[in-house]
């Protein structure tokens, strides 16, 4: 459906991405999960034609669009702090895009009823964004993305500016809609919670590059390598003295005065750290050992 | 943190010696500022021949006196006749330059912010000279249209601050927001960044109007016979002979800009998003 290949992106000398390839499906809700200055912004710019790529390309449909204005890419987009037209009522905040497709007067007032009601918003529809709530804001911001049916809709952070208990209800709201209406989600977030709650698949961002895509319980349990573990998985890092690989995806591994046998992704010869999940400890029966009876894994450390 | 009574007290205290302090500064400050001009309101309304205080006789006379004179109707009239253009010229640089200094990616674009207000920070009189240099070169000494462009140089700054500030509170995601839905980056900067601009752009367009209304020194060095505006005819008549009836033009001036001055602030608290 979208296709990134080999997208680089540099401002003068510092690179904001670097070899980007990521692919995503057909109504799938993809999450782009990373620390500040890892890249998910710039991803999500570059895809919707807000900044050229160094070099690279994105493929929507098979169709090349990284040279394309953004208005000709048939994106939608959801921003942080909603970047609503504030001269507009919530109806010409929803219709903007299907006004510009010069969408009859009719059908226009059809599609904006059918948002409000999908997005209970009925009622408001005169209302300007001044006067509403923050999670109001927000949805009509998702009304205006969703309204002209576009093929990808990419939301930056759409979620940051609530509070907690908001959140939770917009989470199931998005939730609902990527269900209802089968759409292609590519979101950005920093909040792991949010991505798990939210994903089909989740890309762990990591210093302009993608460190690893997967199922979010995949990314959870087998982490790939330390970044991941340490950043997604809230996994405690602990120095290995000695480890051997028993093969089948099986190690031993001496940690302080402790023996382990684990689960391992790593490769012979790869430097290794043991992940340690606190909800994977459980008491043990010998006093003096350090982890007893610890269900971990060892893992290619990236640094 | 926990206060004895003393201390509560102590604070009361100085929370009304501060208060009463400043109401004191702020009292006197209006009270100098508006003494002078409160002075030529009520002289305006004296029918002496001559400046006296506190008049002997009322009426309105001065006003007549203004009225009968022609003089003074043809420097209105000259002097409206340049604010107007110098306001839309004003506007029509400024806006560019707005998207210029907010929009680009241009390596000057700071320098211009800073250069755009240079007219207002320079010496006036230091300013007429240079102009009178240059003017004399380019022969524009003199001429209608001099003055107008001089004029200018003081009326973009004056409006280039005023929308600037609103300028910078539009967000440019707004545009972003725009292109993304299918706007091409003209609609973009059209419906919405210019729409959400043009209360401040009015608001500036009357400033820029007011500060060429109320220019007195370009005017003494640029212009010449048949050109005098209002500003000049009050400097003159109060060079050649102490004329009462400036203090009715002056009445007059100060509502008028007053007006004017309200208008621009109403209209960008209207504007703001």
């Amino acid at each position: 459906m979208l296709d990134i290949q080999g997208l680089s992106k540099s401002y003068g000398e510092t690179p904001a991405l670097q070899d980007v390839s990521l692919q995503v499906r057909q109504g799938e809700l993809l999450t782009l999960l990373g620390p500040s200055g890892s890249g998910k912004t710039t991803l999500l710019k570059v895809i919707a034609g807000f900044e050229a790529p160094t070099s690279g390309r994105v493929l929507l449909r098979g169709l090349d669009i990284s040279r394309l204005s953004p208005a000709r890419r048939g994106v939608g987009m959801v921003f942080q702090h909603y970047a609503l037209f504030p001269h507009m009522t919530v109806a010409q905040n929803i219709g903007y895009g299907l006004k510009l497709r010069r969408v009859g007067g009719s059908e226009r007032e059809r599609r904006v009823g059918e948002m409000l009601e999908l997005l209970h918003l009925d009622g408001l529809e005169g209302r300007y964004p001044r006067q509403l709530s923050g999670g109001q804001q927000q949805r009509v911001a998702l009304g205006r993305a969703l309204a002209y049916d576009p093929e990808v809709i990419l939301m930056d952070e759409p979620l940051g500016a609530l509070d907690r208990a908001l959140r939770l209800e917009m989470e199931e709201q998005i939730r609902g809609i990527h269900r209802e209406l089968g759409a292609t989600i590519v979101y950005v977030t920093h909040d792991q919670q949010e991505a798990l709650a939210l994903s089909d698949r989740i890309a762990i961002m990591r210093a302009g590059g993608v460190a690893s895509v997967g199922e979010p319980a995949q990314l959870y349990r087998r982490p790939a390598d330390s970044f991941v573990a340490g950043f997604f998985a809230n996994a405690n890092l602990l120095a290995v003295s000695e480890h051997e690989l028993l093969g089948g995806g099986r190690a031993r591994v001496l940690c302080g005065e402790g023996e382990v046998r684990c689960a391992t992704s790593a490769a012979a010869g790869d430097p290794v750290v043991l992940a340690v999940r606190r909800r994977s400890l459980r008491p043990g029966t010998q006093p003096a050992v350090f982890v007893s009876a610890a269900i971990g894994d060892i893992i290619a450390a990236t640094e | 943190m926990i206060r004895g009574n003393g201390g509560v007290s102590r604070a009361l205290f100085g929370d009304r010696f501060t208060s009463a302090a400043s109401a004191v500064v702020v009292s006197a400050t209006a009270f100098v500022l508006l003494v002078p001009a409160a002075l030529v309101v009520v002289l305006s309304f004296s029918n002496d021949r001559f400046f006296d205080f506190p008049p002997h006789s009322w009426g309105l006379g001065q006003y007549r006196r203004l009225l009968e004179d022609p003089r003074w109707g043809s420097a209105l009239w000259l002097s409206v006749k340049i604010a107007v253009p110098v306001a839309l010229l004003a506007a029509l640089v400024v806006v560019p330059t707005l998207f210029t200094i907010h929009r680009s990616r241009l390596p000057l674009r700071h320098a211009l912010q800073a250069g755009g207000i240079a007219g207002i920070i320079l010496p006036i009189s230091a300013y007429a000279v240079a102009m009178y240099g240059l003017y004399a070169q380019v022969g524009l000494l003199g001429t209608y249209w001099g003055l107008v462009l001089a004029n200018l140089t003081l009326a973009v700054p004056v409006m280039l601050l005023v929308t600037s500030a609103a300028m910078s509170r539009i967000p440019p995601e707004l545009e972003l927001a725009a292109m993304v839905a299918g706007a091409s980056r003209a609609q973009a900067w059209f419906a919405i960044t210019l729409r959400l601009l043009a209360p401040a752009i009015l608001a500036g367009g009357v400033l820029a109007f007011v500060t060429s209304l109320d220019e007195a020194v370009l005017v003494n060095f640029l212009g010449g016979p048949g050109l005098e505006t209002l500003p000049k005819a009050i400097l003159d008549s109060v060079r050649y002979g102490l004329e009462p009836v400036i203090t009715a033009i002056a009445t007059l001036l100060m509502v008028g800009t007053s007006l004017a001055m309200a208008l621009a602030a109403r209209l960008a608290r209207r504007g703001s998003p």
